[in-house]
């Protein structure tokens, strides 16, 4: 199975940039070839400005990591994971303590992993990555099964690094909310390929404005509005959107009362960021 | 300074983990069972009585001095000892498949091949304790039990081969890390284990013996034939090609393996 196929994708010092796609992208796969865990079978990845092989040490004193799922070592205490990760990135004995605070683990810092809900396992997880100060932080879905205020925690957590200390943060996500108003630019990946990359400002532009139609009978003013050129009319519910149709309301509402359709409400709107992503990858299909 | 701290952590891996002191107990089990074997061969009527022998008991051939003694102690630590250095091992290298750690350990500044070799020496370290205790435990035991015969000569060579039998039995298990790395967790090891032993009995039916990593120590300690008074040399080469191979299996297969955990 081919699972990234042709994936060419720079990303800039300082900046956070979005990795989205639905699950089963590829996000993962590119993740552990970003990291040397697994072997591209043509091209190169380079990281920090050094090429990364299978066994490649030289960047990673500068990179930290967080892939797919949390794990840690279920009989050791929260501060012997974080211990052992200080251990191997020879990072200073203060760095357990410092990044304990900052993610808010003191309370649980001596009991062992093993009883650690899975949003505690994520937090732990996520101080594994930080510990040593990483230049560039690699996080896949570092949300997962985090709760909606430790969600904005660890939003607010890049946010920082990235504004206040110029780390360079790669996070993925299946959720293009979650991660549209946090990053500089976004990749969209889907089955394999880059699909669409996009700075802030595009992603904005994005946003499409539609007219939300409450309506008797809707499936038969989806069909008047199709054939009054309308072009795109999808049912939402008991409701209508129609795209592209800003100043075109007035003669949207003459087609359907004319036909003696009772008009409930009638709204203009933006689409969702979500729903572009959902449109894209299902009409890349 | 590297391999220093990784084997620190490493070492802390160990010393937390239950199956350190499972298989203390494990191992400490076996000089009890064959001292309770001597009481009996020495005191039939008691046993009887106290109902640890059943009417079709058969005891004969075995007598309850310090040489038959130290002949099963050496075995326990052969035989019972290849088994369990195998579970430590699948154990120590198995964990970071199961547990899901592995991905943690391989992009750090860290050369791969150190938690290899730092894991390999965790096991030998442990296997050197267990081997030590349960020599002295079965020294104790058998002092307890006041056998008769004892002989400096016959301790001395006791000691010497069950500890040339430990060291033979920890060259085999490099390949047994190689396969808990290939098969990613605890079960492939112990199946592995588990069928170089049996192998081990059939090749020494066939005369193979000698030639087979997994029959050499128990030719070396009477579990095939008689007991061997020293190891061939070309048995000695057997077992340093299966360790390196296996090392150098180990390392490869953490350095250039995908890891797709």
């Amino acid at each position: 199975m081919l699972a990234v196929d042709a994936l060419d994708l720079d990303v800039r010092r300082g900046e956070i940039y979005g990795f989205l796609g639905r699950n089963g992208a590829g996000k993962t796969t590119t993740i552990r070839m970003l990291l040397g865990l697994i072997r591209p079978t043509a091209g190169d990845v380079e990281v920090l400005g050094r090429r990364v092989r299978p066994g490649t040490t030289s960047s990673f004193a500068r990179v930290g990591y967080l892939v797919e799922t949390a794990t840690a070592y279920p009989n050791l205490t929260v501060r012997e994971n974080l211990d052992i990760q200080r251990r191997l990135t020879r990072a200073p004995r203060a760095a357990v303590a410092e990044v304990i605070e900052l993610m808010r683990l003191g309370r649980l810092a001596d009991r062992r992993a093993r009883v650690l809900s899975l949003g505690n396992k994520q937090r732990l997880s996520l101080a594994r990555a930080l510990l040593h100060r990483p230049e560039l932080l690699i996080l896949d879905e570092p949300t997962n099964a985090l709760d909606p205020a430790g969600i904005v925690e660890v939003r607010e957590l890049l946010r920082s690094l990235a504004g206040e200390q110029g780390v360079t943060v790669f996070v993925s996500s299946h959720i293009l909310t979650e991660i549209a108003h946090l990053v500089h630019r976004i990749g969209i990946m889907h089955e394999g390929r880059l699909f669409e990359e996009l700075d802030r400002d595009q992603l904005r532009a994005k946003e499409r404005l539609y007219v939300e139609v409450g309506v008797t009978e809707p499936a038969r003013a989806a069909t008047l509005l199709a054939a009054a050129g309308f072009a795109h009319v999808e049912r939402a519910d008991d409701r209508l959107r129609v795209y592209d149709a800003q100043g075109r309301v007035p003669e949207l509402a003459r087609v359907l009362v004319g036909a003696g359709l009772d008009i409930t409400e009638l709204t203009q709107a933006h689409e969702d960021l979500e729903k572009h992503f959902l449109r894209l990858t299902e009409g890349a299909k | 300074m590297t391999f220093a701290q990784v084997l620190a952590t490493e070492f802390l891996k160990l010393h937390r983990s239950k199956v350190t002191w499972f298989s203390l107990a494990a191992l400490s089990l076996g000089p009890v069972g064959i001292a309770l074997m001597m009481w009996i061969v020495r005191e039939p009527g008691r046993a009887a009585q106290l109902g640890l022998l059943g009417t079709k008991a058969n005891l004969s051939g075995l007598t309850a001095t310090w040489p038959a003694y130290f002949s099963m102690l050496t075995m326990v630590v052969g035989m019972g000892g290849m088994l369990l250095l195998a579970f430590v091992v699948a154990y120590v290298f198995g964990r970071e498949y199961t547990q899901g750690t592995a991905k943690n350990l391989l992009a750090l500044p860290v050369g791969r091949h150190w938690f290899a070799l730092a894991k390999l020496m965790v096991a030998a370290s442990w296997w050197a304790v267990l081997v030590v205790a349960v020599l002295v435990e079965g020294f104790v035991l058998g002092a307890a039990l006041a056998l008769p015969d004892f002989s400096a000569t016959a301790a001395v060579g006791a000691v010497h081969d069950a500890l040339l039998a430990a060291a033979i039995a920890y060259l085999l298990v490099p390949v047994v890390a190689w396969i808990a790395m290939l098969g990613r967790g605890y079960l492939p090891p112990l199946g592995f284990a588990l069928a170089m032993l049996l192998l081990g009995d059939v090749f020494s039916h066939t005369g193979w013996a000698a030639w087979f990593p997994w029959s050499i120590v128990p030719l070396l300690i009477g579990a095939i034939g008689k007991p061997a008074t020293t190891v061939a040399a070309s048995s000695l080469i057997v077992v340093a090609l299966t360790f390196l191979a296996g090392i150098a299996a180990t390392i490869a297969q953490l350095r250039w393996a995908d890891n797709a955990q």
